[in-house]
């Protein structure tokens, strides 16, 4: 399966009426629609009632568009979210097995009543527990439906008792975790680095960027963010830069060089090229080729609605 | 076994590059490491297969430890071509399950009783380069009593699985790398410390870096390291030997000690600092290990010594059979 590209997904209230309207305009390439915790209580019976509206205006700029339910009321979250042209749906803290096999089972009934595509629906995992992050591989591996795994920060503060602190971060082993049992799975881990992974925060596009640059060197391949400021630099970020590319190109053109005359190790300005470099060289440019892809998908949506 | 295995160095190289495979044993290496994986072009695999029997002996010439590293896709014809006398190691690459290793471990152990290698004396280096590894590094690791020495979690192959850049500033790969060395720990086997340090130039050949390193890596309890260049041969050496003020304050605590406990004591104090059975154990195993490296070194010379000599004495002598 190819790799998906999920760089920035754009988390919003389906209660914030104005936020919704322009939700399509950021350029994220997913939105998350939240009928959870940002949504009171008293509101969340008309949330539900506009949810269906929301997806379509969210797709209007082709991102791909997910809901965040509340795990205790899924049936009825799914019931109203779960229509055509929903990715799928953001679980929030699953802690076993069981609940992502609940959610998987409300999804295929949702397909098969309301005329979607048996099995398309995908599920996003929002980590928020230490079992959630204890059990990671157990939740990747109960449904094939999954297919992103983010580390929710803020959740796991709240849950743990953690002082979220900007010169400390608690979590380093979670995240590690999250990152090898995400990959080994051929899943793609979600999150940024500390300290906003913690208290998200209005920060300058710049260091929005190195942070997010940060997470993606920890293994992470894209971020969830909280505000529209974010996505910008997080698909930046996500993306190799041209520079990047262009040493990849240099790293593959030496090394064919080096094959060519019968060795596979290849000296470049101190470093040691060999078929794991080459490798990474190659992972990299198809990457930027398909960042470059789903760019140019959203352009186009993009443009048909803003005629 | 009692003796204790001495690899503070290595040098990896491809087999086929007969100009680095030929002045190998002159680089002071405690392990030699001849590549059929990653650094042999797949063209040239075939090749490099039908000269690993020719070339574990020239490892010896200069008393390294002599290993050959294989590929994850082919152990079955790279076994058949590396497990001759006097080959001590086997490195398995990329490993992701115990079945891998349970399999070469089979392969090798009929290899030694057809072709005469004492049962056992090839080791298995379990290389963990992929998360699939590490996810399951614990069962890799219990997989073979051929394995005593176990590390893995970080280096090109893990920066390539995960997507990450090398050299970042900051230590993407402490997860699996405390992973493996927590696996490493609970089966008994002896861990890979690599202390982090950032480097950001990712040259293979600076002997200062690696020195400091090296040192770093001795201070947590590291005995071992490898390379691909031979610069960092020597400080790896130097690095990761007690010098000789280290091995003598450890003379001093394990005496003090041994005073104080022939008395009925538990604790004292030495120059200040606290002597207990923890501290005397800890100099115990620093004044084995100098033992042991200096036994090294000068198997080393030694060996090399008598190659020298024996090349002199072919040169004034070309008749000789």
């Amino acid at each position: 399966m190819e790799e998906i590209v999920r760089r920035s997904i754009l988390l919003v209230s389906v209660a914030d009426q104005e936020a919704i309207a322009s939700c399509w305009r950021h350029g994220a390439d997913a939105v998350v629609l939240d009928l959870g915790d940002e949504v009171p209580e008293t509101a969340k019976p008309q949330a539900r009632a506009q949810v269906r509206e929301a997806t379509s205006t969210a797709r209007r700029g082709g991102a791909e568009v997910f809901v965040r339910i509340n795990r205790e009321l899924a049936h009825a979250d799914l019931e109203a979210s779960a229509w055509p042209g929903l990715t799928g749906i953001a679980l929030p803290s699953p802690q076993v097995a069981a609940d992502v096999r609940d959610a998987a089972e409300i999804l295929a009934a949702m397909e098969q009543q309301h005329g979607i595509p048996v099995g398309s629906l995908q599920l996003f995992l929002l980590l928020g527990t230490a079992k959630g992050v204890w059990n990671v591989r157990e939740l990747i591996y109960a449904s094939p439906r999954v297919t992103s795994v983010a580390l929710d920060g803020t959740q796991l503060c709240r849950t743990l008792g953690v002082l979220p602190r900007a010169d400390f971060d608690p979590f380093p082993y979670a995240a590690g975790r999250l990152v090898i049992e995400c990959t080994a799975a051929r899943v793609q881990p979600v999150g940024i680095s500390h300290p906003v992974s913690l208290v998200p925060r209005l920060l300058s596009a710049e260091e929005i960027h190195g942070l997010a640059e940060r997470g993606r060197n920890m293994g992470f391949k894209g971020a969830i963010c909280p505000h529209p400021s974010w996505v910008e630099p997080c698909n930046r970020a996500f993306t190799p830069t041209l520079e990047q590319v262009e040493f990849y190109r240099e790293v593959r053109r030496l090394f064919g060089e080096g094959v060519a005359r019968g060795s596979a190790s290849v000296p470049m300005n101190g470093r040691m090229l060999d078929v794991p470099v080459d490798e990474r060289a190659k992972k990299m440019i198809t990457l930027w080729e398909r960042c470059q892809r789903r760019d140019g998908e959203k352009a186009t949506a993009l443009q048909s609605h803003s005629g | 076994m009692g003796k204790r295995r001495v690899v503070r160095s290595g040098l990896m190289m491809p087999i086929n590059s007969k100009r680095f495979v030929a002045a190998s044993w002159t680089r002071n290496a405690d392990s030699l490491d001849y590549d059929l994986e990653d650094s042999v072009p797949q063209a040239q695999k075939a090749y490099a297969r039908s000269i690993v029997r020719e070339t574990l002996p020239i490892a010896k010439l200069g008393g390294a430890r002599v290993s050959v590293r294989i590929n994850c896709a082919t152990p079955e014809p790279d076994l058949e071509a590396s497990v001759w006398p006097p080959l001590e190691m086997i490195s398995h690459t990329k490993t992701e399950s115990p079945d891998q290793i349970r399999h070469i471990d089979a392969l090798i152990t009929r290899l030694e009783r057809q072709r005469g290698v004492r049962p056992g004396a090839v080791e298995i280096n379990a290389m963990i380069e992929t998360a699939q590894g590490i996810a399951h590094c614990y069962e890799i690791a219990a997989s073979s009593p051929r394995i005593r020495h176990f590390s893995g979690g970080g280096g090109y192959d893990m920066s390539l699985d995960l997507g990450v850049e090398m050299f970042v500033g900051f230590d993407q790969f402490f997860y699996g790398k405390g992973e493996c060395e927590l696996a490493a720990r609970a089966l008994g086997l002896e861990p890979g410390i690599s202390v982090f340090m950032p480097d950001v130039s990712g040259s293979v050949m600076d002997s200062e870096a690696t020195y400091a390193r090296a040192v770093a890596n001795r201070k947590a309890g590291g005995r071992s390291g490898g390379g691909l260049h031979p610069n960092v041969v020597e400080p790896q050496n130097r690095g990761l030997t007690p010098p000789p003020e280290e091995v003598e304050e450890a003379r001093q605590v394990l005496a003090f000690f041994r005073e104080l406990d022939a008395t009925g004591g538990a604790q004292g104090a030495l120059d200040g600092k606290t002597v207990d059975r923890y501290e005397a154990a800890r100099a115990e195993e620093l004044l084995e290990w100098a033992a042991a490296c200096a036994e090294k070194d000068s198997y080393k010379a030694r060996m090399r010594e008598q190659t020298l000599a024996h090349q002199k004495s072919e040169q004034s002598n070309p008749q000789a059979p």
